[in-house]
């Protein structure tokens, strides 16, 4: 009787080991509702990825992502590259919140992995800091790389004092969604190419009238959605979110008052703040609550598996007629966009391997295979072409036509963004203008408020 | 006078040292090693990854106590005693009465105790997000139940409090099991004896349960306070950083952790967690003060 209890209470402690034990090996790629690529949406943090692993020597690079739709994708063209070099590519996805904290406290420890993503919002502090392995000697011995393939506000992006700390690994841009069956239910017209934001007030005027039994609004915007969402309006009206020096904001000016003010006037007839701010613009509109929402193709994927998907339709982002002549002139129709970056550790143990991987990740041919498996449209100029066929079925040629016929601006950071990027959403900032549209005078003083926020936060850097 | 040890005597030293060094280890360099860096910390204005910290003095104090952070300092203090108001006091009584109810024989007695507990055994995160969907003005269990449209989470005037029942309910369980252990050190003589001098259930309960339970409800007073001054988690996770109840309900962990790790102002966010934790001490020693007046010892 007592041997029975020992064997059993044996048996129970090694299970309690061997669950422990695999529970922590970490499986790799942990699930996550995928944060954006390159603007990360912050809520919704999901389930943690496991730890990104130390920089490992011999024949296995260590690479951190964090958007999980891309997972698959990448591990493809990083087999293929495996094929030829022999060096194993072991990918780990950290979500968005997660990622950054390990990868500064990996830095402090001098355990970063070997190859990861760079952001526009962390890009000069991890450059300036000696963190990123410098690329110049290898580009220039790469007749594959060549920084004029890429687009010039990325690459200036992740260069800093003459010397190239990564190489852009993607693009994206905002383009208009829609839900076509509740534009038919409510007898509007649907967007055309020539829309200006005036047209989307009054269809999401007539929507939000019409659908107010129902709980449907025309249009959705929160205060938070500012790379997808309100930024391109108010550039679209000639300010500026950050200058081209990163140095300084027009925010507060004539013109970034009348960007705002139109962004007010499409306020009045959207959810409202509270019922975005507690449910999420993406949720609503694929409750099918809403008309139309602007969003980036990091985004893609996310409408395109969603049930309803068939009523969702891109078009191309519209703009605003500044001068009245009813047409769309230079600077009349403008889109954010951002682009990532492949790095390397400064301290990765193996540099050649790891400058191989991104070389092979940012060539001709592999931006074509990234666009082709639909995970991003291509940092190399003209091999996006590939993604807008990625998707059966949908239309996404609004994302690149917005190149051609409007003009692109980076999305704005500055050396510590989120600093003064949260202040403007919170009270004091924008909040206020967005709980209250109805008033005018609110949305001018946010402007100003605006304006003395980002110039503080610059100063303070 | 001094005795010197027999050899016995310093071989139980040496084998009792033994096993605490490992805790003692891991307290020295995970508890008081980090706590005097960071009060360290909060004497710089902190750099990128820990280099190039410049030397500022009393700078971060006066600037959140006194200056520009002065606003969102006491406000978020003046939350968390808020959030504190409800969580402690409605936690405890709740958790006394339902351990006394568990603690006579009845029936199917193990699965309510396990009931009751198992709020404590789910993830904090996921409890959040439960709770957020529940009070979801639009789509919201409670408003479409109740057939209601109370703003619970984005109503300045009523955030804190829903943000607080969500801490009440988790927190039961486990002040119950706690209660439930001091309950078995009464000795079941005092009952009977009130029993055969005609005490009904109520009066016993004040005058023989509470008294003899006040150790152990002093002690769950006191770590729960100091549990609810530091929460974090429920307003981070329940409520969007674009919430319009947020200035009215976030507490002063959160605005260290947005100060510390979403603007990597480490050195203010340092200064933020000492003025928190000389609070709670000021508070403790005046809970130690009143344990002698409160706490019925033998």
């Amino acid at each position: 009787m007592k041997n029975k209890k020992r064997l059993i209470a044996l048996g129970l402690a090694a299970t309690m080991v061997a669950g422990m034990v695999t529970a922590c090996g970490g499986d790799n790629g942990g699930s996550s509702n995928g944060g954006g690529s390159s603007e990360g949406t912050e809520q919704g943090s999901g389930t943690e990825g496991s730890d990104g692993g130390s920089s490992s020597g011999g024949g296995e690079l260590q690479v951190n992502i964090w958007d999980n739709y891309q997972l698959d994708g990448l591990q493809a063209i990083a087999d293929a590259w495996t094929e030829e070099s022999g060096i194993k590519v072991n990918i780990n996805v950290v979500t968005w919140d997660s990622y950054w904290t390990l990868l500064s406290s990996g830095a402090q420890g001098g355990e970063m992995p070997d190859v990861f993503w760079m952001h526009s919002n962390t890009a000069q502090m991890y450059m300036e800091n000696n963190l990123l392995l410098n690329l110049d000697d290898y580009i220039a011995k790469d007749d594959k790389i060549d920084m004029a393939n890429y687009y010039e506000g990325i690459v200036n992006l992740y260069n800093s004092n003459g010397s190239q700390y990564a190489i852009p690994k993607d693009h994206d841009t905002i383009a208009l969604l829609y839900n076509e069956a509740l534009f038919k239910k409510y007898n509007v017209d649907t967007p055309t190419d020539d829309w200006t934001w005036e047209d989307v007030y009054e269809a999401a005027k007539k929507i939000t009238e019409a659908g107010k039994a129902d709980g449907v609004y025309g249009y959705g915007v929160n205060v938070s959605n500012n790379q997808d969402g309100w930024y391109n309006i108010l550039e679209d009206y000639g300010a500026q979110v950050i200058t081209d020096d990163h140095k300084g904001t027009t925010i507060g000016s004539e013109e970034g008052k009348a960007g705002m003010e139109m962004v007010r006037k499409i306020l009045t007839v959207s959810a409202p703040q509270s019922v975005v701010a507690e449910s999420g613009t993406d949720s609503l509109f694929t409750s099918n609550l809403l008309g139309m929402i602007t969003q980036g193709s990091w985004m893609v994927n996310t409408y395109y598996t969603a049930e309803n998907s068939a009523d969702y339709k891109w078009a191309l982002l519209p703009y605003a007629d500044v001068n009245g002549n009813g047409q769309c002139d230079e600077g009349e129709r403008k889109s954010a966009y951002n682009g990532l970056g492949w790095a390397a550790s400064a301290n990765c143990s193996n540099p050649d391997a790891a400058y191989s991987l991104i070389s092979y990740f940012c060539s001709e041919e592999g931006q074509k295979k990234q666009a082709e498996l639909g995970v991003a449209m291509a940092g190399y100029v003209g091999a996006s072409d590939a993604f807008i066929n990625a998707f059966e079925g949908t239309d996404l040629s609004a994302f690149t036509k917005i190149e051609e016929e409007g003009t692109l601006f980076f999305r704005p950071y500055t050396r510590n963004t989120t600093v003064w990027e949260d202040a403007l959403q919170q009270a004091g900032g924008f909040l206020e203008p967005w709980q209250n549209p109805e008033d005018p005078e609110l949305m001018s003083k946010a402007c100003d408020n605006a304006q003395t926020i980002i110039e503080n936060a610059i100063a303070n850097e | 006078m001094k005795q010197k040890m027999t050899l016995a005597e310093k071989r139980e030293a040496v084998w009792g040292w033994a096993f605490i060094i490992p805790t003692m280890l891991g307290l020295l360099i995970l508890n008081f090693y980090p706590i005097f860096d960071t009060i360290y910390q909060s004497f710089f204005k902190t750099g990128d990854f820990g280099l190039g910290n410049v030397f500022i003095g009393l700078k971060n104090y006066q600037d959140m106590l006194f200056g520009s952070g002065k606003a969102e300092l006491w406000q978020s203090l003046w939350n968390t005693i808020k959030y504190a108001i409800i969580e402690v006091p409605f936690s405890v009584v709740i958790s006394i009465t339902l351990a006394v109810f568990l603690n006579r024989k009845m029936k199917g007695r193990s699965v309510y105790r396990t009931i009751f507990f198992l709020p404590m055994v789910c993830a904090p995160a996921a409890v959040a997000m439960v709770w957020k969907w529940l009070y979801n003005q639009q789509f919201g269990l409670l408003n479409n139940v109740f057939h209601t449209n109370i703003a619970w989470i984005s109503n300045p005037n009523i955030a804190w409090a829903c943000i607080a029942i969500i801490g009440v309910w988790s927190i039961i369980g486990y002040n119950m099991v706690l209660f439930l252990g001091g309950l078995q050190e009464i000795p079941g003589d005092y009952y009977e004896a009130a029993r055969i001098d005609g005490a009904s259930g109520i009066r016993q309960f004040f005058s023989i349960t509470m008294p003899l339970l006040s150790p152990t409800t002093f002690f769950i007073v006191q770590t729960r306070i100091i549990g609810a001054l530091t929460i974090f988690d429920l307003m981070f996770m329940v409520m969007d950083k674009t919430n319009q109840a947020l200035n009215k309900t976030q507490s002063i962990v959160y605005v260290f952790y947005q100060y510390s790790f979403t603007n990597g102002n480490k050195g203010v966010g340092a200064a933020i967690v000492v003025i928190l934790l000389v609070f709670i001490m000021i508070l403790t020693v005046i809970l130690q003060k009143l344990e002698k007046k409160l706490v019925y010892h033998n």
